[in-house]
């Protein structure tokens, strides 16, 4: 499995964390990535069309 | 006969239009696979946090006079455990909701003595130490007054605490036999049987770490450790992870309150933030019946967003 040792070189993730610092906010790098990653999957959700609409389409 | 008048926020309009089959037992099953599939490719890609355990092994090897002063601390009853009042003493009245003390009304439910549990208790278990067995007997022997003056001379001395040749080095007067017992607890923790020592006892199954839990607690290494990690409670800890992992993102709203005034500054923090978030949790749960909270999602108009094919229909 030396593929995945070297993924994990990559993103060496037990390393100490990267944190931004605005006043009294304080959130880490890889928690920002997924908050950003969770906003996107909504907007996705609300604005990507359905699935198999065009077909649903051709259809009629 | 009068019309019983439509409230937008509360009654439903009658659905005069077309009907298509859905099939949300496929989409549901489609979903918990995908789940199951990212979770399982993210588990072999990026593992998950390794952090070793911290027990009092690790600690009073790695900083052999934190865990003597914390010895000295459980033994003055000046420690975190030892003034923490319920469940464990009653040392303090504990966290208040208003005039309700929340903590009395559990009471001492794992009774714990500092100077016995952690220090003497556990001494008593080492084998083969005739010169600890004759300082414990000056102890079981002493009046509460002498044992008093032994603990305030030595804390007084242990200021200029110093660990010398794997010894704990403290030059007291008239301190009795403190200095023994604090040294020898300190051999015992840097051997790990003190580990063995608290959490043994309380049964044939190991599994209760209160003891050496809450002993680790009381020094300063595991709180310096979770400070470098981000994990405090004034540092969002709640939110994070140990090393680069993301964490509990979805605990912002619980560690939003540990940073802002009067909170960040209370000592009765945990239970107001607690009542905060129960009344707040409340608050979701009836938003249905909360004039005005439930009209948002109708006047936000999001669902057309997502019905906006049928609402394109309609025009």
């Amino acid at each position: 499995m030396g593929w995945l040792s070297s993924f994990a070189t990559i993103f060496p993730l037990n390393n100490l964390g990267h944190y931004l610092h605005w006043h009294f906010l304080l959130i880490s790098r890889s928690n920002l990535i997924v908050t950003i990653l969770m906003v996107a999957t909504f907007l996705a959700a609300l604005f990507l069309p359905f699935p198999g609409r065009r077909s649903r389409k051709e259809n009629q | 006969m009068s019309t019983k008048r439509f409230r937008p926020d509360v009654d439903a309009p009658e659905y005069k239009g077309g009907y298509s089959p859905y099939d949300i037992i496929k989409e549901g099953t489609i979903a918990i696979g995908v789940i199951f599939l990212l979770t399982l490719l993210l588990a072999i890609l990026f593992g998950s946090p390794d952090e070793h355990a911290i027990t009092i092994k690790t600690w009073s090897n790695a900083a052999p006079i934190d865990f003597a002063t914390t010895a000295t601390s459980e033994l003055n009853g000046t420690s975190t455990t030892g003034g923490y009042g319920a469940p464990y003493n009653n040392a303090s009245d504990g966290p208040a909701l208003g005039p309700i003390h929340v903590a009395h009304l559990i009471g001492v439910r794992i009774p714990i003595n500092t100077v016995k549990d952690f220090v003497i208790d556990p001494l008593k278990s080492l084998p083969n130490q005739p010169v600890l067995d004759q300082n414990l007997a000056m102890w079981a022997s002493a009046s509460t007054s002498t044992r008093s003056t032994w603990i305030a001379n030595y804390t007084k001395a242990s200021a200029n605490m110093k660990f010398t040749d794997g010894h704990v080095v403290v030059n007291a007067t008239d301190a009795g036999p403190v200095p023994v017992m604090v040294d020898s607890l300190t051999q015992m923790a840097r051997s790990g049987a003190l580990d063995q020592a608290l959490v043994t006892g309380s049964g044939f199954y190991t599994t209760d770490f209160t003891k050496p839990l809450l002993f680790v607690s009381d020094g300063t290494y595991l709180a310096d450790l979770a400070t470098k990690q981000h994990l405090s409670g004034d540092q969002w800890g709640m939110m994070n992870e140990t090393g680069s992992y993301p964490g509990q993102a979805w605990l912002w709203l619980y560690s939003f309150w540990y940073q802002i005034p009067p909170f960040n500054t209370s000592g009765n923090a945990d239970i107001l933030i607690l009542g905060i978030m129960l009344l707040l949790s409340v608050g979701l749960l009836l938003l249905p019946f909360i004039p005005g909270l439930r009209s948002i999602p109708r006047r936000t108009r999001v669902y057309r967003i997502i019905w906006r094919e049928h609402y394109q229909n309609l025009k």
